[in-house]
């Protein structure tokens, strides 16, 4: 009773940031429009409410910029954060590990050598609004996933502790392979460098529609899963005493969780410290319990990259700069402040 | 209540047949065959490597390549989830590691699991189970601090209190006391009696300590090498030579005299490398050790414990020196219960001094009844045997026979005999 009385709290918090997170990103760029204009425009764009707000009076290219070009890339940068998060979440409980991510078992690499080969040797429109690079990337990473599963998959069980080495070794090997391609095609070298460290510049609503949808689902779909992420993470042994599928509720687990950040990498690149960081400062202030902790952490995750997208676009006008290093500049001295300031063990290893 | 009880007690709620297991390729456990009734409290001893928590884990269904067929109240486990399992089964391991900073409340919570839906939350049957779990671990004081700062005691009653909200009929313990104080092994025993008599629970437990055991079970499980020993009631199954052959050191069983329960303690063996204090061990010499209120017992102790052949006499029935050699099973001498020294008795303790090499006089008391003792002891120097007097306190306090006693002492002390002032130096006189 208690605890959902907490997870509302905090659910309407984080809400509310967002909100205003949405409408402050949304006023900020090259041109210049207000707050207030924002908001009502903002507004107007919601169905049913449209017929409420007289915008007429607005710049009707301010209407476009922010129809067109701000929204479409502000929700993709929340459904990315979302994806990164809730995936850091699961990774975490399942490996009981603080290093992982949704990118220890080879999501990045893979999706890094599928978005260079698709940069480097294909030319073409992509598939359903989705780049070329785009499909390649998720391919990239699924396969990668796939691979790296099936070789700590043994007699039915997955061993963590293979699971992660081979994650690493096959991560290094198709780390070279990517930078092995592009020695040979110097010319692409800055469009590979410029996806891999992370954005959202290709940021379309057709790219968002596809996206969001498959994003939203496997994110609820795991969201079913936070009681058996708590036992899990007493252990499989002791799981499994307590009632726990164990090797079966891991595997759906890891499929989804992996699934989710394929299908983020592919149109954002490589962003790091979202999804190993946020689920940390979360656990910092909501506790260890997977069941506020998984909605929460999603949450301040489409926060966090939706602050650090708007820093990254904004910050060296009229240039961009991948967002992957605003997260990582500005995320990591934050939680390394909260680790000290604690002073608690926020991991038993 | 009663009816339920002798109901469940009939059936047998755990049965497993053909049951064998294997770590690749190593058989862990052979062809088990055994049924526990329901209502009854079980433990499962064996050294090291025996198979006891191998059982456990196939019981739990936390192992799953096995052959052979567990049934739960009738039913073949293989047929059930993990989940259902869980609700009939519930299992106190030694200790739990938790990955995060879950708060004792939290942790208890775990233990509903299986009764929550997927697409649910708690429901109020969780939250009184908890709450009734937690009363009964005393945990209530504490359930919303971290699990990781409570001491060891309190961490394993929040362990016993997660797998009693489970709320299943039967619990399995997998050394839950070991990491623990006697002061908390003895509660937690309590604890698991009173769910065993009162909440009508079967209790199948392995146990570190042997007495612990004996103390709580109805019946013992012994496991050698993957196999059952022996299995049947306590007082069937605790013996020397059960136990000796199972663990492979050598204990002695007695009675508690207060709680009429068996106990073992081990014998106590500094010569079990065959040398002490760099000598060799004569194993072979016979040792005749006069006795009386309790002074020949650890000096018995140390010479069995060392491999020696060892004889007592003259002692009082009922003793704590007759029981000791009772229990170690060697010769002695007896005497009725508070009557002086027959001359019969006498000369059968002086034929066991004819048959040994070495006489030991340990610190005995000596009255007009056991006087004949140290005119044995007399005899024996007479006899050419070797005698070691241990003159540990001063006889002059241990005579009570008027000065009769400290005389032929003393005249004992002047001839050949070896004096010495420790018992527990006697391995090098020897």
């Amino acid at each position: 009773m208690e605890r959902r009385a907490r997870t509302l709290k905090y659910i309407l918090v984080l809400l509310l940031i967002l909100i205003l997170s949405i409408v402050a990103a949304a006023s900020i760029g090259a041109a210049k429009i207000s707050l207030k204009d924002t908001g009502l425009i903002l507004v107007s764009l919601i169905p049913g409410l449209n017929r409420f707000i007289d915008v007429s009076r607005l710049d009707s290219q301010d209407i476009v910029i922010i129809s067109q070009i701000r929204l479409p890339r502000i929700l993709l940068a929340i459904f990315v954060g979302i994806a990164l998060a809730s995936a850091g979440v699961i990774f975490q409980g399942l490996f009981r590990n603080p290093m992982a991510d949704p990118f220890v078992i080879g999501v990045s690499s893979g999706a890094a050598l599928g978005a260079t080969i698709g940069l480097v040797f294909i030319s073409g429109a992509g598939l359903l609004g989705i780049s070329t690079t785009a499909v390649f990337a998720l391919i990239g990473a699924l396969t990668t996933t796939f691979l790296v599963y099936s070789i700590a998959r043994t007699r039915g069980k997955v061993s963590v502790i293979t699971l992660l080495l081979a994650g690493i070794a096959l991560s290094a090997m198709l780390g070279s392979i990517t930078y092995f391609i592009m020695i040979f095609k110097v010319s692409d070298m800055a469009k590979v460098v410029f996806w891999v460290m992370g954005g959202l510049t290709s940021a379309s609503w057709s790219s968002f529609f596809i996206v969001a949808p498959l994003i939203t689902v496997l994110v609820i779909i795991s969201g079913f899963f936070m009681m058996d992420l708590n036992v899990i993470s007493l252990g499989d042994e002791r799981a499994t005493q307590l009632g726990v599928q164990t090797d079966k509720i891991k595997k759906t687990m890891l499929v989804m969780a992996s699934f989710t950040a394929a299908v983020a990498v592919s149109v954002s690149g490589i962003i790091g410290f979202v999804g190993l960081i946020t689920p940390h400062i979360l656990r910092l202030i909501v506790g260890p319990d997977h069941k506020i902790l998984y909605p929460t952490s999603a949450l301040a995750g489409g926060i966090v990259l939706l602050l650090s997208d708007t820093i990254a676009r904004t910050i060296l006008m009229p240039r961009e700069i991948p967002v992957g290093i605003i997260t990582s500049i500005i995320g990591v001295p934050f939680f390394l402040y909260l680790l000290v300031k604690s002073k608690r063990q926020i991991f038993k290893v | 209540m009663t009816g339920v009880y002798e109901m469940a007690e009939k059936s047998n709620i755990i049965s497993v047949k053909n049951l064998s297991f294997s770590y690749n390729r190593k058989e862990a456990l052979h062809d088990l065959n055994f049924n526990i009734a329901g209502g009854d409290f079980i433990s499962i001893l064996g050294p090291n490597g025996s198979g006891k928590s191998t059982l456990v884990n196939l019981i739990s269904k936390v192992l799953k390549d096995y052959k052979g067929k567990i049934e739960i109240k009738g039913t073949d486990i293989r047929k059930l989830n993990s989940y259902d399992v869980a609700k009939m089964v519930a299992v106190v391991p030694q200790d739990n590691n938790p990955g995060f900073n879950f708060t004792v409340y939290e942790m208890i919570m775990m233990g509903r699991y299986p009764y929550v839906s997927r697409l649910g939350t708690e429901k109020k049957e969780d939250f009184d189970m908890v709450r009734a779990v937690m009363e009964r671990t005393e945990t209530y004081s504490f359930a919303n601090r971290k699990y990781s700062e409570l001491s060891g005691g309190e961490k394993q009653r929040v362990i016993i209190a997660q797998a009693l909200a489970q709320n299943s009929p039967i619990l399995l313990l997998d050394e839950p006391t070991s990491h623990l104080d006697i002061n908390f092994q003895i509660e937690f025993m309590n604890l698991f009696l009173s769910l065993n008599k009162q909440g009508n629970r079967t209790v199948v437990g392995i146990f570190h300590d042997i007495n612990l055991a004996i103390q709580s079970s109805r019946k013992i499980m012994l496991l050698k090498e993957g196999k059952i020993y022996n299995f049947g009631s306590t007082e069937e199954i605790i013996s020397r030579e059960n136990i000796s052959s199972v663990f492979g050191s050598d204990v002695f069983v007695g009675k508690n005299p207060v709680t009429k329960k068996l106990y073992v303690s081990p014998v106590f063996s500094p010569a079990a490398s065959g040398k002490v204090y760099g000598r060799e061990i004569k194993k072979q010499l016979s040792i005749h050790v006069i006795g009386g209120g309790g002074a020949a017992s650890p000096v018995i102790n140390l010479l069995c414990g060392s491999g020696y052949k060892v004889s007592c006499g003259v002692v009082n029935t009922l003793d704590t020196d007759y029981n000791t050699a009772q229990m170690l099973g060697i010769p002695y001498v007896s005497e009725a219960p508070f009557s002086p020294i027959s001359k019969e008795s006498q000369n059968k303790n002086i034929e066991f001094i004819r048959s040994s090499e070495v006489v030991i006089l340990p610190g005995v008391e000596f009255g007009n009844g056991n006087f004949l003792n140290l005119l044995s002891v007399k005899e024996a120097l007479k006899l050419n045997k070797k005698v070691i007097i241990i003159d540990e306190k001063s006889i002059r306090r241990r005579d009570h026979t008027g000065g009769k006693a400290e005389k032929l002492y003393s005249s004992l002390l002047k001839g050949s005999a070896v004096v010495i002032k420790k018992y527990d130096h006697i391995l090098s006189y020897l």
